[in-house]
């Protein structure tokens, strides 16, 4: 049974993807500490948490099947320190949370410790809607706005963003069985801070100060700027119904979002509307002092939260520089045509290979006795009789494979 | 709360209440309060029916699976919170809702009983018609099981393929059925209506393109289009009549497409595809209702694109079992689309088969 289980359960764009790849490339100097990240594949606890919640997530979940229970039976196996980490657990109900937190052992003497991250809406909102495009979405900004304001949240996305972004409500979800000393609330430095003070802050509540990790990041979740995003949701619209989910995820997800537009920085960041900034605020507050009332571990500054100030000069997605758009157009364009190139050099590569057998194949063919053979067999089959006594040949012989 | 924790008692006793008419107290039962969901589809599970303790508990203690609005607390029940969604009368709630917690029980039972054993197939007979069955799975998968257990299974040397089909409006319907029965997906207005606007047809129910694919493979003269249902079992060579398509209702089918979803993630794909196919369309076989047929503002593009597949299926000059006309759609009778209310009533009464 671990004596400690660390179970970090969100918000979504808190530097979570940095943090597991982190955990996941360093388990070994981990483990050496005694403290285990129980992880063979990157996403294995994204996996687990799918299972968890019977979240289908376009065909991946038939490989989260029993995800959740391997990672507990670890978990529980493991005398020391466990650390768990995957920002859609966020989402999870109450009961979820409570089978998760009895499957890591507490109430039968583990020390579970409830991490949350989080950022200030003024930031998350963008970044909620740029994660939907980036998932195949191609509702407007203005529109998920309007959705994620709806009072009633009945749609699916005002469900999703405040089920992984309400950060009282989360605590209530995942904490409210839960010393409130053993709930440690991270907040996310104002954007201009030092990177690395994320990370410190990580450190700290996960007990990995001084320890020797290798903290160059291979996996991030990086950002769009305004035109980019943009041009990805019309890339949604146009190619959604005919890309499938698999095709999806490595071409529109990864090479267009990831590995090209997001390098391109100089265009206009992604913002909240400065009219829908007041709204922000007033929630943020009364979330504030909600939280400071409970007496959580707080690692940083609750008031991070309140965010940055709104922009003067806001950008709409919605209505974005059609220029800009064009450029980025360009770039993905680009990048596609040298992905296509890429894969027709590795087709004609596999066809050549496939020539060389096929020519390797046919010189064996050619020796006498199975040209011999070969005719025997085609005039055989063309009667009744010949078909006859092939059939009992192969019968006889116990040939397994009489099927064309 | 305690009004809540006696609603809760209340249901728990087999109480049929709705929640704005109680007013007793109760003692907590539990570490949380259930959601209006589970509080409401237990009320329902009352009123159709006697659900035993045990599935009392499992109702009040699962959880709406996937992406959707969160369990949610009782109007009146609680204080009201700056944060959190909002308290809700459950009796409100729409079926989908409770729909989403009913399936998630239902595959649980599904997943739990395992597999109905299978019954042994006859060793293969030496002398058969060699056939491959193609075409509408919804025709073709019960004629081909049968056949293989009779000793008779597909393929082997110069096998001929037949493309069975029907009209295009029963093929369509056929093809969201095997969807749903097979990988799941939308719901069926959703899936026809992108299909609609764009005048296809799934691959399952193109005929048209099936023919070509194994055309291209054996030769067109190997390949018969098989439109009269009363022609298969002579040509693969077996006198007894072989099996039709199975008589499910409109909610039948998307009650599995809602199980198999929630199935997804307690079963790999083989094995979910035969707990639904084998553990749970028998059971839905036994309950019948109207079937699915296509909406009438549908038919004049279904319409339109059965002539067309006629038009190519004759300029490719298959042999053909029946008549062509016999593609374009007819009236049937139906239901345009199942219904949330009729699919809830129908999973209630599974559940409560296993009490």
């Amino acid at each position: 049974m671990s004596t400690r289980v660390l179970l970090h359960v969100g918000t979504p764009k808190t530097g979570t993807s940095y943090l597991q790849d982190v955990l996941y490339r360093n388990r070994r100097t981990l483990a050496a500490a005694d403290i285990l990240y129980p992880a063979d594949r990157f996403d294995a606890h994204f996996l687990a948490a799918l299972d968890l919640m019977r979240l289908p997530w376009g065909g991946l979940e038939a490989e989260a099947v029993g995800a959740w229970d391997r990672l507990a039976d670890r978990v529980r196996g493991h005398h020391g320190t466990a650390i768990i980490s995957h920002e859609i657990l966020a989402t999870a109900s109450r009961s979820q949370a409570g089978r998760a937190l009895e499957s890591l052992g507490h109430g039968a003497g583990a020390e579970v410790h409830l991490v949350l991250s989080v950022r200030d809406l003024v930031r998350q909102l963008p970044a909620e809607w740029q994660e939907n495009v980036k998932h195949r979405q191609a509702l407007t900004y203005g529109t998920f706005l309007d959705q994620v304001r709806d009072p009633q949240r009945e749609s699916r996305i005002a469900s999703w963003f405040w089920g992984v972004q309400e950060i009282p409500d989360i605590l209530n979800r995942w904490g409210h069985d839960l010393r409130p000393e053993r709930i440690h609330v991270v907040t996310v430095p104002p954007a201009g801070d030092p990177h690395q003070l994320l990370w410190k802050r990580f450190s700290l509540v996960f007990g990995l100060d001084g320890l020797d990790l290798d903290l160059e990041a291979e996996r991030a979740n990086p950002s769009l700027g305004a035109p980019e995003t943009a041009l990805l949701r019309r890339v949604n619209r146009a190619a959604n119904r005919e890309l499938n989910p698999s095709d999806y995820r490595p071409l529109v997800r990864e090479l267009l979002a990831h590995q090209t537009l997001s390098r391109r920085t100089r265009s206009p960041r992604l913002a909240l509307p400065p009219d829908v900034h007041p709204w922000t605020q007033e929630i943020t507050r009364s979330w504030v002092a909600d939280i400071e009332e409970r007496g959580y571990d707080v690692v940083g500054d609750l008031h991070d939260l309140m965010g940055a100030p709104p922009v003067t000069q806001y950008a709409d997605p919605d209505h974005p520089a059609e220029k800009q758009v064009a450029a980025a157009a360009v770039d993905a364009i680009k990048a596609l045509l040298l992905e296509g190139a890429r894969l027709r050099q590795s087709e004609e590569r596999l066809r050549q290979e496939l020539r060389d057998t096929q020519v390797a194949l046919e010189r064996s063919y050619l020796r006498p006795t199975y040209r011999w053979r070969e005719k025997v067999v085609r005039r055989l089959q063309g009667g009744a009789v010949g078909r006859w006594l092939l059939a009992g040949y192969r019968r006889v012989r116990g040939r397994s494979s009489r099927s064309a | 709360m305690r009004r809540a924790w006696g609603w809760v008692a209340h249901l728990q006793q087999g109480g049929t209440t709705p929640w704005r008419d109680w007013a007793e107290e109760g003692r907590p039962g539990g570490r949380v309060l259930p959601g209006a969901q589970q509080l409401e589809l237990l009320r329902r599970l009352n009123l159709a029916g006697r659900p035993s303790a045990d599935l009392a508990g499992r109702v009040l203690e699962a959880s709406a699976p996937g992406r959707g609005r969160p369990d949610l607390e009782l109007e009146g029940a609680v204080d009201a919170l700056a944060f959190g969604p909002p308290p809700v009368d459950p009796a409100g709630l729409p079926d989908d809702e409770l729909l989403r917690v009913l399936a998630s029980l239902l595959a649980d039972d599904l997943a739990a009983a395992g597999l109905p054993e299978q019954r042994r197939p006859r060793s293969p007979r030496f002398w058969r018609t060699r056939y491959r069955l193609v075409g509408d799975p919804v025709l073709a998968d019960p004629a081909r099981a049968e056949l293989v257990a009779r000793g008779r299974p597909p393929g082997g040397r110069g096998s001929v393929v037949l493309v069975l089909g029907a009209d295009l409006g029963t093929m369509l319907v056929h093809a969201w059925t095997a969807r749903s029965f097979a990988e799941g997906g939308p719901s069926w207005r959703d899936w026809l209506e992108p299909l609609a606007r764009r005048r296809a047809l799934p691959p399952r129910a193109d005929l048209a393109g099936t023919a070509r694919a194994w055309a291209s493979r054996v030769g067109p003269e190997r390949v018969r289009i098989v439109l009269d249902p009363a022609e298969l079992p002579r040509l693969v060579g077996v006198r007894r009549p072989l099996p039709g398509p199975p008589a499910l209702s409109a909610d039948g089918v998307d009650l599995a497409r809602r199980v198999g979803q929630v199935l997804g993630l307690l079963a790999v794909p083989p094995r979910r595809q035969r707990l639904l196919r084998d553990a749970l369309r028998p059971r839905l076989l036994a309950v019948p209702g109207p079937p699915l047929t296509v909406p009438a503002e549908h038919l004049d593009w279904v319409h339109a694109r059965a002539v067309r597949v006629r038009a190519t299926l004759l300029r490719a000059g298959y042999a053909v079992h029946g008549d062509l006309d016999s593609l374009l759609p007819v009236d049937r009778t139906g239901v345009p689309e199942p219904s949330d209310a009729g699919v809830l009533a129908l999973g209630m009464r599974l559940l409560l088969e296993n009490t």
